[in-house]
């Protein structure tokens, strides 16, 4: 599947402003309610906000990538980066929230290696109405 | 316009992880890959207006430079050489460059043509202080326009030539 849009930037606080800039295209092109694509935006930058803080100690320069690809309805972002891969942090400078929130506001989330030998989170988030989401779900015995 | 052979892609932010600076450039650089379709225009307008604003651009040439995303995303995508575009904007307080990529061999040139207006001329020559085109190793073209705050002064007119 080809991704809709792949933005590339150096890993920095202030280009997480351009990724939620950037990711309000998604309003503008399809048909993404305003109260979803806050939710995007709010999980992008959390994965975002990870990888600035975390994934290049030690003031190295590094890069992110967002990608995001729609299908069927569902949004699909993937935050990469190339530095040291997740891992716990006893001495981390935040609140520790940001996978949990990510979690509370996509469908899924999956965080991994990629064969490039970078890390990705996963998000996907679900464009259906939450009601009919149920009602498909019921319908076809899958859980929501 | 001009035609060069590419030797330089945008510096600073490179798909791919690889990263490249130019020393003396702006930090505001962001590159894209976009699939051919509604996304192109309202992307290529975002990342221009917050690189610029970033760079604390003045509003009129602020607005040019969105005159030029328009005129780019309505035909660049005709160009396309495999359904995707490559954007990518780096500016700093005097100038900005942008360059929309993965055109095929002839597309930079014609989708310069075809920004043209009858009575107005062409928008992207008009408004960009630069354009090129650039023929990149694979066959395909990028177009990569220059715009800068404000114009260079022209050469000084005697003043004889100032009242002509």
């Amino acid at each position: 599947m080809t991704p809709d849009m792949e933005l590339a930037l150096a890993a920095r606080a202030e280009n997480i402003a351009i990724v939620r800039h950037v990711l309000g295209g998604l309003g503008e092109a399809y048909e993404v309610p305003e109260e979803k694509l806050s939710d995007i935006r709010l999980a992008v930058t959390e994965a975002c906000a990870n990888v600035v803080v975390h994934a290049y100690p030690d003031g190295q320069e590094g890069q992110m990538e967002v990608v995001t690809t729609m299908e069927d309805e569902t949004v699909t972002v993937l935050v990469r980066d190339w530095g040291c891969g997740i891992r716990p942090r006893p001495d981390s400078p935040g609140l520790g929230l940001g996978l949990s929130l990510i979690a509370a506001l996509a469908e899924s989330v999956q965080l991994g290696q990629g064969e490039e030998e970078h890390t990705e989170v996963q998000m996907v988030f679900s464009l259906k109405d939450p009601a009919t989401r149920d009602a498909v779900s019921s319908a076809t015995g899958q859980g929501a | 316009m001009s035609e060069t052979t590419s030797d330089s892609p945008v510096a600073g932010a490179t798909l791919g992880g690889a990263e490249e600076r130019e020393p003396g450039f702006g930090d505001c650089s962001v590159s894209a890959r976009v699939r051919t379709g509604p996304l192109v225009g309202p992307v290529l307008r975002r990342m221009v207006s917050i690189a610029l604003a970033r760079a604390d651009w003045p509003l009129d040439r602020l607005d040019d430079a969105l005159l030029v995303c328009d005129a780019l995303s309505a035909h660049a995508p005709r160009h396309a050489q495999a359904r995707r575009l490559s954007l990518s904007v780096k500016a700093d307080g005097r100038e900005a460059e942008l360059r929309v990529g993965e055109l095929g061999h002839a597309g930079a040139a014609a989708l310069l043509r075809e920004a043209t207006l009858p009575v107005v001329g062409n928008v992207l020559e008009g408004i960009a202080e630069d354009v090129r085109s650039v023929r990149e190793p694979g066959g395909g073209s990028t177009l990569a326009l220059v715009l800068k705050t404000w114009s260079e002064p022209g050469p000084a007119l005697s003043p004889t030539e100032a009242l002509d």
